[in-house]
C-alpha cells in the first residue's frame, strides 16, 4: 500500500534521512521506533507532503506521491496526525472536526461522520462547544485523531500519540488506535514509547540517525536483545 | 488594627493619579479636551487657544472626583475606605499644589518654557492655577481634598449593597420592559431590526456629505480611504494571520497606475479614470503574487521584516533618479484626472465621499462573504496552526497567496481613488508611516470587525485631522493612547467576534444522531 524507497531528506546542510526504505501493506499497523532526532517525524512529514525529499520516492497504492502537495495527498486518503496535539486552539471541538472534513463538500456526510466521531469519542461530545485549547491533553489527542478520521482515511500516519499523556490515557489512546485499525485503516505509527508501539504493531522498523537499522515482526523485535537494551529499558 | 500597607498604598495611588494628571497637562491634554468640547458641543471654553478658567476648574474638579472615586478598595469597610480616600486625596492635592507652586514661580519670574513644552504658555500656566496666583494653590488643594473625599463617599454609597440591589432591580425592570416591548413587536421587526439601523445609517451617510462643509468631506474621505485599506489589510493580517508591514507598496501600485495612465505628465496617456483604476487593482494583485511567492515560507517576525523591506524598496524606487522620467521621481505626479460618471466629472469633495462610500459598501460585502466562507475557515485554520491546517488538506500556499492578492486589490483600489482625489501622488504618500497607520487602525479598532475598523480609521485619521490645531503633541498623545488601549482593551475598541464556523445545521445533526441511535439502522462506519 505504501512504499518508501531510498528516501533522503535534508534540512539545509543537515542530512536527516539517509536513504530510508520500507513498506506497509494494507490493514497493517507498522511501528517506527527510534530515539530523539532519529528522523521519525521527518519521515512522516515527508510522506504526507509537508516536507520535500531530496532523493528517493514515496508511492502509495502504486502511485508516486512524493513531490505532490500535501492537500492532494490528504485527498487520496493519507492523513497525518502531527505530533504535539496540533488542534486549532481557538476553534470549538465541532469546528475542529469540521476543519478535518475540509475537503468534503457534502454537509450531510460531514454531519454523519461527526456523529460517528462523537460515538467513538464520547468525551468530545461532552465538550462539543468548548474551545480546543481548553481541553485536557488526552482530550486534545482524541480530538486530533477524530479530526484526522473525519476524511475517512485509508492510511493514518500517527506521530507520537502518547507524547505527554498519563499512562492510563496512553493505554486508552492505543486501544483506540487498534480499534481504528480493525475498522480498516492502515496505520503507520511513530513512537518513542517502544513498549506500547510494539505491543499493538504487526511489524516494526527501528530508525537510527536517519537509517533503518532493524526490521521485523513486532513480536520478534520485542525479544531482540538490541531493541531491549536500547528502547525497552534493558 | 488597620492593615499596615493601607497608608502606603493609598499614598502611592495619590502619587500616581496626580502625576498622570500633571503629565496630561504637560502634553496639552486640557487644550485638546477644550477644543473638542468647543467643537462638539458648540460651547466656547477657549480664550484664544487656551482653555478658560471655568473650564480648568471643571477639569480639576472632575479629576479630583475621579481620584477620590478610585481611591478606596471595594472590599474594605467604610471606615478604612474613607481613610484611603483621605490619604489619596491629600497626596494628590499636595503634589498638585507643589506643581502649582512651581508654575506660580515660573509665571512670576516670567520664564518662558514653551520652547520645551509648547502647551505651557504663561497664560495656560496661570489658568492651571485658576488665574488666582498664590491663593489658587490653596484653592486647588482644597478642591482635590474635598472633591476627592466626596468622590470616595459617593463611591461607597454607590457601591453599597443597598445601591447594588436597587440597581439590579432597576436593570431587571428595564430588561422586562424591553422584553415586553420587543414581544409586542411584529416578528418582521424583531428579526430584522438590525437592518433598520443599517438603513438609517445609510440614509444619514447619504445626506451628510451634502450638509457638512468641504472640510468635513475631506476628513470623511480620508477616513473612508483608510476604512477600505483597513478591510484589505485585515484580510491579510486578521483573517490569514500574515503580518504585512509593506502595505503602502500596494497603495503605490494603484496610485501610480492611475497617475501614469491618467495625468497629462509625464506620459499623457489619458486612459480615463476607470480603466486606470482597474489597471491599478490588477497591478497591486500582480505585485502581491510577486511578493507572495518568495515569502510563502516565512512567518511572524520574519515575514514582517521582509514585507517592510518590500514597502521601502517600492517607495525608494519611486523616489530614485533611476525612474525619474518614468514616474516623476521625488516630485511625484500632478494633475491626475478624476473620474467621470454618466458624463459628470467628479469635482467636489462630496462626490468623492459618495464614491468612497460606494466602495466601502462593496468592500464590506466582499469581506463578509469571504470571512464566512470556506476560504475564511481555511484562513482561520492557517492562522491558528499552519501545520495542522496543512495536515487537514488545506492548500497552505494557495490560501496564503489568495489572502495577499485580495488584500492587495483593496489597497490598489484606494490608492487609485486617493490619487485621483488629491490630483497628486508622490513617493511620500506611500511611506512606511502609511503601512503602520493602517496596521495601527486594526489594532486600535479591533481585528476582524467592520465597526472596529471604522472606529479605528476614525481614531487614527479622523481625530488628528479634526484636532489639527493642537497637533503639537499628537504623536506623543497617540503613543500614550495606544499603550493605554493595549492595557485596557487589548483586543481593540470593538473587536470582532470570531466568525461562526459551524456550518452544520443543528437540525441535520439531531436527525442523524437519532437515526444512528435507532437499532434498526445498521451502523456502518463512515
Amino acid at each position: 500500500m505504501l512504499n518508501v524507497s531510498n528516501l533522503h531528506v535534508h534540512y539545509g546542510a543537515i542530512h536527516a534521512l539517509k536513504g530510508v526504505s520500507f513498506n506497509l501493506e494494507e490493514g497493517e499497523i507498522v511501528a517506527l521506533i527510534g530515539s530523539n532526532g532519529a528522523g521519525k517525524s521527518t519521515l512522516l512529514k515527508t510522506i504526507s507532503g509537508l516536507l520535500e525529499a531530496t532523493e528517493g520516492e514515496v508511492s502509495y497504492q502504486d502511485e508516486i506521491i512524493s513531490g505532490q502537495p500535501a492537500q492532494d495527498i490528504v485527498s487520496k486518503g493519507v492523513i497525518h496526525i502531527p505530533e504535539g496535539r496540533k488542534i486549532f486552539p481557538k476553534m470549538t471541538v465541532v469546528e475542529n472536526l469540521e476543519m478535518g472534513a475540509f475537503l468534503l463538500r457534502d454537509r450531510r456526510l460531514v454531519a454523519e461522520r461527526m456523529e460517528a466521531m462523537f460515538e467513538r469519542f464520547p468525551v468530545l461530545r461532552d465538550r462539543k462547544k468548548q474551545l480546543g485549547g481548553t481541553l485536557s491533553g488526552g482530550e486534545q489527542q482524541m480530538l486530533t485523531m477524530a479530526r484526522g478520521l473525519m476524511t475517512n482515511p485509508k492510511l493514518m500516519l500517527l506521530d507520537e500519540p502518547s507524547m505527554g499523556l498519563a499512562p492510563v490515557l496512553v493505554e486508552k489512546v492505543f486501544d483506540i488506535i487498534e480499534e481504528i485499525n480493525e475498522q480498516g485503516t492502515s496505520i503507520l505509527l511513530v513512537e518513542q514509547n517502544a513498549q506500547m508501539a510494539l505491543s499493538i504493531a504487526d511489524r516494526a522498523y527501528v530508525l537510527e540517525t536517519g537509517r533503518i537499522t532493524l526490521s521485523g515482526d513486532a513480536l520478534d523485535l520485542m525479544e531482540n536483545p538490541l531493541v531491549i537494551e536500547a528502547y525497552l529499558g534493558g | 488594627m488597620k492593615p499596615p500597607n493601607l497608608f502606603r498604598k493609598s499614598a502611592e495611588k495619590g502619587l500616581v493619579y496626580s502625576l498622570v494628571m500633571i503629565f496630561m497637562m504637560m502634553i496639552g491634554f486640557h487644550v485638546v479636551a477644550a477644543n473638542l468640547m468647543s467643537k462638539v458641543f458648540g460651547v466656547t471654553v477657549l480664550r484664544g487657544s487656551i482653555p478658560e478658567v471655568r473650564f480648568m476648574a471643571f477639569v480639576h474638579i472632575l479629576f479630583a472626583f475621579l481620584f477620590g472615586w478610585g481611591a478606596s478598595d471595594r472590599q474594605r469597610d467604610k471606615k478604612s475606605r474613607i481613610r484611603q480616600g483621605l490619604i489619596t486625596s491629600l497626596t494628590a492635592g499636595g503634589i498638585i499644589a507643589l506643581f502649582s507652586v512651581l508654575l506660580n514661580y515660573l509665571v512670576e519670574a516670567q520664564i518662558d518654557i514653551r520652547q520645551y513644552l509648547t502647551a505651557f504658555s504663561a497664560d495656560s500656566m496661570r489658568y492651571f492655577i485658576l488665574n488666582q496666583g498664590q491663593s489658587g494653590i490653596f484653592v486647588l488643594f482644597a478642591i482635590y481634598l474635598f472633591t476627592g473625599l466626596l468622590g470616595t463617599i459617593l463611591a461607597i454609597i454607590f457601591q453599597s449593597e443597598k445601591a447594588q440591589t436597587s440597581r439590579q432591580s432597576l436593570k431587571a425592570k428595564i430588561g422586562e420592559a424591553a422584553q415586553t416591548f420587543s414581544d409586542k413587536m411584529p416578528t418582521l421587526v424583531k428579526k430584522h431590526w438590525k437592518y433598520g439601523i443599517y438603513a438609517i445609517l445609510v440614509v444619514v451617510l447619504l445626506i451628510m456629505p451634502m450638509r457638512w462643509g468641504s472640510y468635513y468631506n475631506f476628513v470623511a474621505s480620508v477616513v473612508g480611504v483608510y476604512v477600505i485599506a483597513g478591510i484589505g489589510l485585515n484580510i491579510m493580517v486578521g483573517l490569514s494571520g500574515q503580518l504585512m508591514l509593506g502595505y503602502a507598496a500596494f497603495f503605490a501600485m494603484g496610485a501610480y497606475s492611475v497617475a501614469l495612465l491618467n495625468a497629462p505628465t509625464p506620459h499623457g496617456i489619458m486612459l480615463g479614470f476607470w480603466p486606470s483604476l482597474l489597471v491599478g487593482v490588477v497591478a497591486a494583485m500582480i505585485g502581491a503574487v510577486l511578493l507572495g511567492l518568495p515569502i510563502m515560507r516565512l512567518r511572524g517576525d520574519y515575514l514582517a521584516i521582509v514585507t517592510l523591506g518590500f514597502g521601502e524598496i517600492i517607495r525608494i524606487l519611486l523616489k530614485s533618479d533611476l525612474l525619474i522620467d518614468f514616474t516623476g521621481g521625488p516630485r511625484g505626479i500632478h494633475a491626475i484626472q478624476g473620474p467621470t460618471l454618466f458624463g459628470r466629472s467628479f469635482t467636489s469633495d462630496s462626490d468623492y465621499v459618495y464614491l468612497i462610500l460606494v466602495f466601502i459598501a462593496i468592500s464590506i460585502f466582499i469581506y463578509q462573504r469571504l470571512a464566512n466562507s470556506r476560504t475564511g475557515r481555511a484562513w482561520l485554520a492557517i492562522k491558528e496552526d499552519p501545520i495542522a491546517a496543512q495536515a487537514t488538506g488545506i492548500n497552505l500556499r494557495g490560501y496564503k497567496l489568495l489572502a495577499l492578492i485580495i488584500g492587495a486589490a483593496f489597497a490598489g483600489l484606494v490608492g487609485g481613488i486617493a490619487a485621483a482625489r488629491n490630483a497628486f501622488t508622490g513617493p511620500n504618500d506611500h511611506s512606511l508611516m502609511v503601512s503602520i497607520n493602517v496596521l495601527s487602525l486594526l489594532i486600535v479598532g479591533g481585528m476582524n470587525s467592520i465597526p472596529g475598523i471604522v472606529l479605528g480609521a476614525f481614531a487614527l485619521r479622523g481625530l488628528p485631522e479634526i484636532l489639527r490645531e493642537v497637533e503639537t503633541y499628537r504623536q506623543l498623545a497617540f503613543g500614550i493612547l495606544l499603550i493605554v488601549m493595549m492595557l485596557v482593551r487589548p483586543k481593540g475598541l470593538w473587536p470582532g467576534s470570531r466568525p461562526v464556523l459551524e456550518k452544520v445545521d443543528e437540525e441535520v445533526v439531531e436527525e442523524i444522531s437519532t437515526e444512528i441511535k435507532k437499532p434498526k439502522r445498521k451502523r456502518t462506519h463512515a
